[in-house]
């Protein structure tokens, strides 16, 4: 409110306001900002607009029409009136400040302003760089829609909106940072989303008070969550809008921010970091079978490691019937030091694919499969059971369809291999005991991490365990505190 | 009567606390008795499901598998007892820690008082130190299971008469 008193009015004079842009925006400094001034039955007509990102056959097209005015009319006294009457584009909106010019014209819209006049017309003639939708590569499917979220807000709620048609959905825009003022949208179905949740985001995102969000999403996921230094995901990305659909329908609350192509989705726990569209897309049995194998994968990921590591230190542990598992050749190097070299240089294999182009990572590739594997064991630094053991654990990594939650495991995976290096077997006992509790005491905005089992919930469980069919799952989850329970009303 | 039998058109009922804790005390039970059998497999614990059933005199099958799978029914039997019990005196309390003081207080009454019960169970301090810990990992887990399980549903069951009560007023001012 405050804000709206400090706000500069529109002088009724053309010449003062460019003077004005000069000053504020650097019209003339910046070569991306332009004026064009028309003569319209005598009176100046100043047009402002943002090279780049408005579209300018729209502009030629709205000039066209505007100057026409000369030939078709005579009095210039409602001149304003016959300008916007004669602009021809839906989006026309009239504005009183400078300021919300000024925020308008950089966002790419255009601003017309008629001399003698304390209003501006803003046309949306926005046209942002950018790409088209395409399938996102960390979630792809076999089946399946291919059209992933891009960098364009507008264009990410349309492809939401495109699958939800419903009166009740709802897009809040907010406009987030000081500088940047990125566009921040929250996303709902409005008879099913938790308003208590709502409340507690929106409070959340008001409250942000940042020069810019360059790292979009994720910095707003930072300023909402506060999870300082705890390694695993309290949000789930997507990037997929049948995902986004989804989870709309089913209660959560979605995040748009501009410019990243992925929403964030609240409340999350950690089995939301397990599934993936691939198994919606697949029958039910199949799909249940992916998510089993998932499953082991995740926890071969996190608990094979420290365990094989028990067993080469205590090798009596083992029942009689498996005592051939654990290593048959001797190292001069320690084994946890192998299996520290041996993930280390994995690390080194993914990060450095991240950022590696497409023809010299077939090469990396080749390097290190001959590298890391024939020849380490070779010369003697590793023995074959440790490449085996890192190898399944990595690809169980790679099964993990979150691509945080997999890097938060390999951290726990490193904490259990230290503790039961040096405290064997009470060290993995109390150590998988401190995991399960640290996992259990999170809570993402007021949401138990481990749920449906811990607290433990039969029926979400059961979700968790059986990929359910579509007519066979009625129910939202509980945890989303939906507003309207039933998904298939009878 | 077709229509009845899709699928789509069986309707779920909500589950109440009550069921729900023994639900819970049954499936803790069993879950982690077979993570206890595991342990006891891989030799981080001297003590098998088993156990429990060597206060009855059985046939000689109850250390075979077919003992195994009892066991570890039984247990799950117990665990309804001991979710009750939870149900009835700490459902209010909503912090993990009593959970970890429920197992660890089970732990203490199944080796120190019912001790006698079971001829094999050597008393606490005969036990190797993994035994022990291992025991007594299983039994804080169980505990955190029950207890954070029970006292989360019954404050969400709380939490939604509340929630629509005041959804139901927000209905009548309209």
């Amino acid at each position: 409110m405050d804000r709206q008193k400090t706000m500069l009015p529109i002088p009724d004079n053309v010449a003062e306001i460019e003077d004005y842009m000069k000053r504020r925006i650097g019209l003339g400094d910046s070569f991306d900002l332009g004026v064009r001034k028309i003569k319209i039955l005598k009176k100046d007509v100043h047009l402002y607009y943002t090279n780049g990102l408005c579209d300018t056959s729209f502009i030629m097209r709205i000039l066209m029409e505007i100057v026409h005015i000369n030939d078709n009319e005579k009095y210039s006294s409602q001149l304003e009136k016959i300008v916007e009457n004669r602009t021809i584009h839906q989006s026309v909106e009239i504005v009183e400040t400078m300021d919300e010019v000024v925020d308008q014209v950089l966002s790419g819209l255009i601003a017309i302003i008629v001399d003698g006049e304390t209003e501006a017309l803003i046309v949306d003639t926005r046209s942002y760089p950018g790409r088209q939708p395409e399938e996102p590569d960390t979630e792809k499917v076999v089946r399946g829609s291919r059209d992933g979220f891009v960098e364009n807000i507008i264009i990410n709620t349309a492809l939401t909106r495109r699958r939800i048609r419903d009166e009740r959905l709802r897009f809040e825009m907010n406009k987030v940072g000081e500088r940047s003022k990125t566009d921040i949208a929250i996303a709902y179905v409005k008879d099913i989303a938790d308003e208590d949740l709502l409340d507690i985001i929106r409070k959340e995102i008001k409250s942000i008070n940042v020069d810019g969000l360059t790292m979009a999403d994720k910095a707003v996921e930072e300023f909402i969550v506060k999870q300082g230094y705890n390694p695993y995901p309290v949000v789930r990305y997507t990037e997929r809008a049948d995902v986004a659909a989804t989870h709309l329908l089913e209660g959560h609350i979605l995040i748009y921010v501009d410019t990243s192509p992925s929403v964030i989705i609240t409340p999350t726990t950690y089995f939301h970091h397990v599934q993936h569209a691939e198994e919606y897309r697949q029958s039910a049995a199949v799909g249940t079978f992916i998510r089993w194998t998932r499953f082991f994968g995740i926890l071969a990921s996190i608990f094979l490691l420290p365990l094989w590591m028990l067993f080469v230190l205590q090798p009596d542990l083992l029942p009689d019937k498996i005592s051939y598992i654990g290593p048959n050749d001797k190292s001069s190097v320690p084994v946890l030091v192998q299996i520290f070299l041996a993930d280390l240089g994995i690390e080194f294999l993914r990060i450095a694919a991240i950022h590696t182009p497409t023809p010299l990572s077939t090469a990396m590739g080749l390097i290190a499969a001959v590298l890391i594997g024939q020849i380490a064991v070779d010369v003697g630094l590793f023995i074959p059971e440790v490449i085996l053991y890192v190898s399944i654990a990595s690809v169980g990594t790679f099964a993990t369809p979150s691509y945080e939650l997999s890097a938060a495991n390999k951290i726990a995976r490193t904490f259990l291999l230290i503790i039961v290096a040096i405290f064997k077997v009470p060290g993995m006992v109390i150590g998988t005991t401190i995991f399960i509790l640290f996992l259990a005491q999170m809570r993402s905005l007021n949401t138990p991490y481990l749920w449906p089992l811990l607290p433990f919930n039969f029926r979400a469980f059961m979700q968790i365990l059986v990929r359910r069919s579509t007519p066979g799952s009625k129910i939202r989850p509980s945890i989303v505190h939906p507003r309207n329970r039933y998904k298939q009303p009878t | 009567m077709q229509k009845a039998k899709l699928e789509q058109n069986q309707h779920a009922k909500p589950i109440s606390a009550s069921v729900n804790a023994v639900l819970t005390g049954f499936v803790g039970g069993l879950f982690w008795s077979a993570l206890g059998l595991l342990a006891y497999y891989f030799h981080f614990t001297e003590i098998r499901p088993n156990m429990i059933l060597e206060p009855w005199a059985l046939g000689a099958w109850k250390t075979k598998w077919l003992g195994t799978v009892i066991s570890l029914i039984v247990i799950g039997l117990f665990g309804i007892g001991a979710a009750l019990l939870y149900y009835i005196a700490l459902r209010k309390f909503r912090t993990i820690w009593i959970g970890i003081g429920y197992g660890a207080i089970l732990f203490a009454l199944v080796f120190f008082v019912l001790n006698p019960l079971f001829p094999s169970l050597n008393p606490l301090h005969d036990l190797n130190y993994n035994t022990i810990i291992t025991t007594l990992c299983l039994y804080i887990l169980f505990g955190v299971f029950v207890g954070y399980s029970i006292s989360y549903e019954y404050n969400e069951q709380n939490f939604r008469k509340h929630h629509e009560d005041k959804d139901n007023e927000s209905l009548k001012t309209v």
